[in-house]
């Protein structure tokens, strides 16, 4: 039984569409990526997923079920923006949520003390929010999203305005939790993030996927069409191959954009004629770059 | 339903471990003992010895008068010894009967000034056509008004007197003409067209004081109550908590789980008011106090505490939901004091209604407007505590009361489910019936 599958969504608010036809679904031990730049529908999206908002047509079905109250317990929420009491302790607050969501004190008590130990800040229990830094908030706000071990967590913007060590942190617990089978939705503007987390991705322009698949196939989508090149000195001519759009040179790597993949021949052939090579490589877009040109094509 | 209680517990311990809560209580119980005990920390401070005032006992007269002012000050004199608890106590300065005038006064200024006397009085003539001299009152300090008219009674009864004796009436007719005439009021039950007598003036008092202070607490924590639920909930939309929360538990349970949280906060201060105040009366020195001031507590029927209470609770859950409905709709806290207004504005209303109908209780304004539910814990309790309305009457606004209750609590959790999801400016009606539209509600 699939923990999360989404069928044709669609949801207005009035007269304008905030979500269009939307279908996706995420296994078990799967971290889903929803990309789509501000307003695309990623916050509508997720909030039709927790039960907040119901859909004005198509389903979500959680491992089968349509969505009732005894999915509450089953989810786990972070909020893009963070929320806590910023003056309750810890301790308190965060058992509150647990009990909120069906676990005993004492159960909650033991989760809070072994996720806390697993982000190193033990000290924090019995410490009120305010007075902790913006990313051992986070750790809390993410701590509340699964201290009560749902199966389903949805994680909007997990990373944002963290320094990179405790987005290493976050992502190893990410990760933890893939590793024992929760189903993870997972929405970020940090392309890196989703190439290293995500199989599967959906990135939404303006209310509507643009583009929907695992990550590979839809890379392989894009024809090859950067060549980074370093050689032992500078290379010549590169200009005037055949199907050689532009050449830009790095400081240390030179990127040459081509028409067609026989292209790269050409210049490999060239460039081994005047010198050494060093580096000589035949890149598929990033995903970033996809993004860009999924959504930006569409800009206009 | 365990959530429900959760969510209770956790609003009660939230609110009450608070130190501004602590302290608010703290200095309102306080207040409430200086309050209750001032009539006797006023009687403490009150001299009880009553005023000298001294007068000259020269036999010069007046011109334009054949009335000596020496006979006035005696006539004074005779009248406050007649009474049970005089005011003032009127005393012949010796060395101030001289025929000299300069030397009398001076006599009576230094009476003044060593303290033998409080005050003294000189007469003048007071015109032409009156017979009696007008009196001055002079003195180091001030009096008020009422010393004023009381002297002033004082002295017409002096005169009077003087204008009887030369019409040369007995004793036994004088004492006819100044027997005071009498009235009294007397409210009464009509039980099947008969009259009966209830035990006036006494419990009166207590009446008018203890509706007072009743109608003041529930207004108090009314209003201070409703204005915590408001202000809590706008705090957790800003702080998106709420995004959390709504997630773990359905808003309806949320909105009345902190809402009863509340009340019992409410209740929780109310009780530690009672016991202040109970325990301040049952000192014996208040309770003089208050028996001199014609309020005896156990006057009071059982009933009215019971309609106080009744009231309190359906007034409480009618402005809670509001309240909450409004806060749902805010998302930013500074912006809450405005919203939250019109409900003020009604609240306040209801009260200062009730303040005026304490002075005229069966007032058609004060009537009807106890039929209004908004008006309704505090107008009727009001009548119920100061004229007895008839027992349909309290039936009929409480079923209003209690159903307009039933329908805010209805809409506040529709725009509670709408609202908590909603950030940004405040929605206009238009866009909050859009959004619950949109949100299937």
């Amino acid at each position: 039984m699939i923990p999360l599958a989404i069928d044709r969504i669609y949801k207005n608010y009035g007269d304008k569409t905030a979500v269009n036809g939307l279908s996706f679904e995420v296994e078990q031990g799967e971290i889903y990526g929803l990309l789509g730049a501000n307003g695309a529908g990623k916050t509508t999206t997720m909030r039709m997923v927790l039960g907040l908002i119901y859909p004005d047509e198509g389903s979500i079905r959680y491992n089968g079920q349509p969505y009732g109250k005894e999915q509450l317990h089953n989810l786990g929420y972070l909020p893009e923006e963070r929320g806590l009491y910023p003056k309750v302790k810890v301790s308190e607050q965060l058992i509150y949520l647990a009990q909120l969501k069906g676990m005993t004190k004492k159960a909650a008590e033991q989760s809070l003390r072994r996720w806390l130990e697993q982000f190193e800040v033990p000290e924090y229990y019995d410490k009120k929010v305010e007075e902790l830094s913006k990313g051992n908030q986070q750790k809390i706000q993410f701590v509340a999203a699964v201290i009560h071990d749902p199966q389903i967590v949805i994680l909007d913007e997990a990373f944002s305005g963290l320094d990179p060590v405790n987005v290493e942190l976050l992502k190893a617990a990410v990760k933890g939790l893939r590793d024992s089978g929760k189903t993870i939705l997972f929405s970020t503007h940090r392309m890196e993030h989703v190439e290293e987390l995500c199989r599967n991705i959906t990135i939404m322009h303006r209310s509507n996927p643009v583009v929907q698949g695992d990550i590979k196939t839809i890379k392989s989508r894009y024809p090859r069409e950067r060549v980074m090149l370093a050689a032992s000195r500078d290379i010549t001519g590169l200009e005037q191959l055949e199907g050689v759009r532009y050449v830009t040179k790095h400081e240390n790597v030179t990127e040459i954009g081509i028409a067609s993949e026989q292209a790269a021949q050409h210049i490999l052939t060239h460039a081994l004629g005047q010198a050494e090579i060093e580096r000589f490589e035949l890149m598929r877009p990033t995903l970033n770059e996809i993004f860009i040109k999924s959504v930006g094509d569409r800009h206009e | 339903m365990s959530n429900f209680w959760t969510v209770v517990a956790f609003t009660f311990r939230n609110k009450v471990r608070k130190k501004s809560f602590v302290i608010t209580t703290l200095i309102i119980a306080v207040l409430l003992s200086v309050i209750v005990n001032l009539p006797y920390i006023i009687s403490q401070f009150s001299s009880n010895t009553p005023d000298r005032i001294g007068y000259a006992g020269a036999a010069t007269t007046i011109a334009g008068s054949d009335v000596l002012p020496g006979d006035i000050g005696s006539g004074l004199e005779a009248y406050f010894k007649k009474q049970e608890k005089p005011g003032y106590e009127f005393v012949r300065v010796a060395g101030a009967d001289s025929a000299d005038e300069g030397a009398n006064a001076r006599a009576l200024n230094e009476a003044l000034e060593n303290g033998d006397i409080d005050a003294y009085v000189v007469f003048a003539s007071a015109g032409e056509t009156e017979f009696f001299p007008k009196m001055e009152l002079r003195a180091k300090k001030q009096y008020g008004d009422s010393a004023v008219a009381e002297l002033q009674a004082a002295l017409q009864s002096v005169k009077l007197e003087r204008a009887l004796q030369s019409l040369g009436l007995t004793d036994e007719q004088q004492q006819m003409l100044f027997a005071p005439a009498q009235v009294s009021s007397v409210q009464i039950d009509l039980n099947d067209g008969q009259a009966q007598q209830e035990d006036e003036k006494q419990s009166k008092g207590a009446m008018y004081g203890v509706v007072y202070a009743i109608l003041f607490l529930l207004f108090m924590t009314i209003m201070t109550t409703g204005q915590l639920i408001a202000t809590e909930i706008t705090a957790e939309k800003s702080s998106r908590v709420m995004e959390v929360l709504v997630t773990s538990v359905s808003p309806l349970t949320q909105m009345f789980g902190k809402i009863i949280g509340m009340l019992l906060v409410g209740l929780l201060q109310i009780a530690v008011y009672v016991v202040v105040v109970a325990i301040n009366i049952s000192m014996p020195n208040s309770d003089n106090a208050l028996k001199d001031l014609g309020i005896n507590m156990a006057d009071v029927p059982l009933s009215l505490y019971i309609y106080a209470l009744l009231f309190y609770l359906i007034g409480y859950f009618l402005y809670a939901t509001l309240y909450a409905g409004v806060g749902s709709l805010v998302s930013r806290t500074e912006e809450l004091g405005q919203a939250v207004m019109p409900l003020m504005f009604i609240s306040l209303g209801g009260f200062y209604i009730g303040i005026f109908g304490l002075n005229a209780p069966d007032s058609s304004f004060v009537t009807v407007t106890s039929f209004i539910p908004f008006f309704t814990p505090y107008i009727m309790f009001l009548r119920i505590g100061m004229v007895e309305p008839p027992f349909w009457q309290i039936v009929v606004s409480l079923v209003a009361l209690l159903a307009t209750t039933l329908a805010a609590g209805w809409l506040s959790a529709k725009i509670y489910r709408t609202g908590v999801l909603m950030y940004g400016k405040r929605p206009s009606l238009k866009e909050l019936r859009k959004a619950m539209k949109a949100f299937k509600l």
